[in-house]
């Protein structure tokens, strides 16, 4: 046996469990060999040592950390009870942001129900027949337009706007009709003025 | 015929891995890993709860720090987490494929501190060989339990990464030399020499330090 098999089978003959031909030959080779049976001696006693250790124990805030971290894990001590979950299902949904969201929701849909006649206090099945839903929006939405426009043609502002873009445009309209001709008429005129005055000079 | 001065009891002695690990473990692995994967977060629970012993145990002697041990067996669980569908129970044991999930994340985080390590100052060596002696002093060398613990992880700190390994993988976690071997990814051959060379470096730290083995 050389040294080098000997350092193969030395763990097995350190743990008990060389047996037979192999296990004489490598103690032929411990007698006479220095070196090996220096290192058989070494190993013999770090083993030894090591069996007197106790073992490294985790801290158990651990468990903790690593429950706490995995995604979808948690001990069955943090596990919720029945109406702890019950409660916590509803937790998220009544957080303030959701409740307003809700609210303006309900009110919405109260608003178009409104909008589109629909009477939520009488409902009948019949009131939700999408033609007759059509039809009242349309309906509802011609007299909004009808009262619109006769509220804002009866505003006295947009009377008096409209009055007096009227009368511009009767005005520059006059103007046109004449022509070069209404020019030449007030020209015309002009010069009369003029001799008149001279005139009365004299 | 000369004799090697080897302590006697060695050689009735059954290491506890080969009566550790039995069937019954085995299967109890197997049906947790495939609840895990059904969803099941009870089965996730008892997973955590069986082997964070074993993951800490192996980080905090290959790093000697509670703190990083405690960060990365947040890490490997969080990555069994991630990856588990990648285990296929038909190709080895869950122990032997979390071990090596474990290693490679404790390789990554070794190169990764290899900076911090070489700028840590000499006053942390020498306060902690200052409180390994005092310990020595009091107990005439001769140490046992926590004390042991104590100093088997100043001494595991000045092998190699590579032998370090080992000896925890064998001495402290107690996985055969098959299991060591598809670990480490090398033959089961080097296991032994790297364990055997492991061994010996650590007996004589223990001896230079003067303690009783």
């Amino acid at each position: 046996m050389t040294c080098a098999e000997l350092e193969i089978l030395l763990c097995d003959y350190v743990d008990g469990t060389l047996r037979g031909a192999e296990k004489s030959a490598l103690e032929s080779h411990l007698a006479g060999c220095s070196a090996c049976t220096e290192l058989a001696k070494e190993v013999a006693a770090a083993t030894a040592f090591i069996e007197r250790v106790a073992p490294a124990e985790p801290p158990a805030e651990l468990l903790t950390r690593i429950f706490h971290e995995l995604p979808s894990v948690r001990p069955a001590a943090e596990k919720r009870s029945w109406w702890r979950k019950l409660y916590g299902g509803w937790v998220g949904v009544l957080q303030p942001r959701y409740v307003m969201g809700m609210a303006m929701t309900v009110l919405s849909f109260s608003m178009i129900a409104k909008f589109a006649g629909i009477d939520m206090r009488q409902l009948r099945p019949s009131d939700l027949d999408p033609v007759k839903i059509w039809a009242g929006i349309d309906d509802r939405t011609h007299r909004a337009w009808d009262r619109t426009v006769k509220y804002y043609e009866n505003l006295r502002v947009v009377i008096e706007v409209q009055s007096r873009l009227k009368e511009w445009s009767d005005q520059d309209a006059g103007g046109t009709a004449q022509g070069p001709g209404g020019s030449r008429q007030a020209a015309g005129s002009g010069q009369k003025q003029q001799a008149g005055t001279n005139e009365k000079k004299k | 015929m000369a004799t090697v001065a080897i302590p006697a009891a060695k050689w009735n002695w059954v290491p506890p891995y080969q009566t550790a690990r039995t069937a019954n473990s085995l299967d109890a692995d197997a049906q947790l890993v495939e609840r895990c994967l059904n969803g099941q977060d009870a089965a996730w629970e008892d997973l955590v709860k069986l082997h964070t012993r074993r993951v800490y145990s192996i980080c905090y002697r290959f790093t000697n720090s509670d703190a990083e041990a405690q960060d990365l067996t947040q890490d490997v669980f969080m990555r069994v987490f991630k990856n588990l569908k990648s285990f296929r129970s038909g190709e080895g044991l869950f122990v032997v494929w979390l071990t090596r999930l474990t290693r490679n994340l404790l390789i990554d985080h070794y190169r990764r501190t290899r900076l911090e390590r070489a700028t840590e100052s000499l006053e942390d060596q020498a306060k902690t060989l200052e409180e390994t002696t005092a310990m020595l002093a009091r107990t005439d060398g001769m140490l046992a339990g926590r004390e042991a613990s104590e100093v088997l992880q100043s001494a595991l700190q000045k092998l190699s990464p590579e032998l370090r390994e080992t000896v925890i993988l064998r001495d402290l976690e107690e996985l055969e030399y098959r299991e060591i071997a598809q670990v480490l990814n090398v033959p089961e051959g080097t296991v032994k020499s790297r364990l055997n060379r492991g061994r010996a470096e650590l007996a004589r730290v223990l001896k230079r330090w003067k303690v009783r083995v």
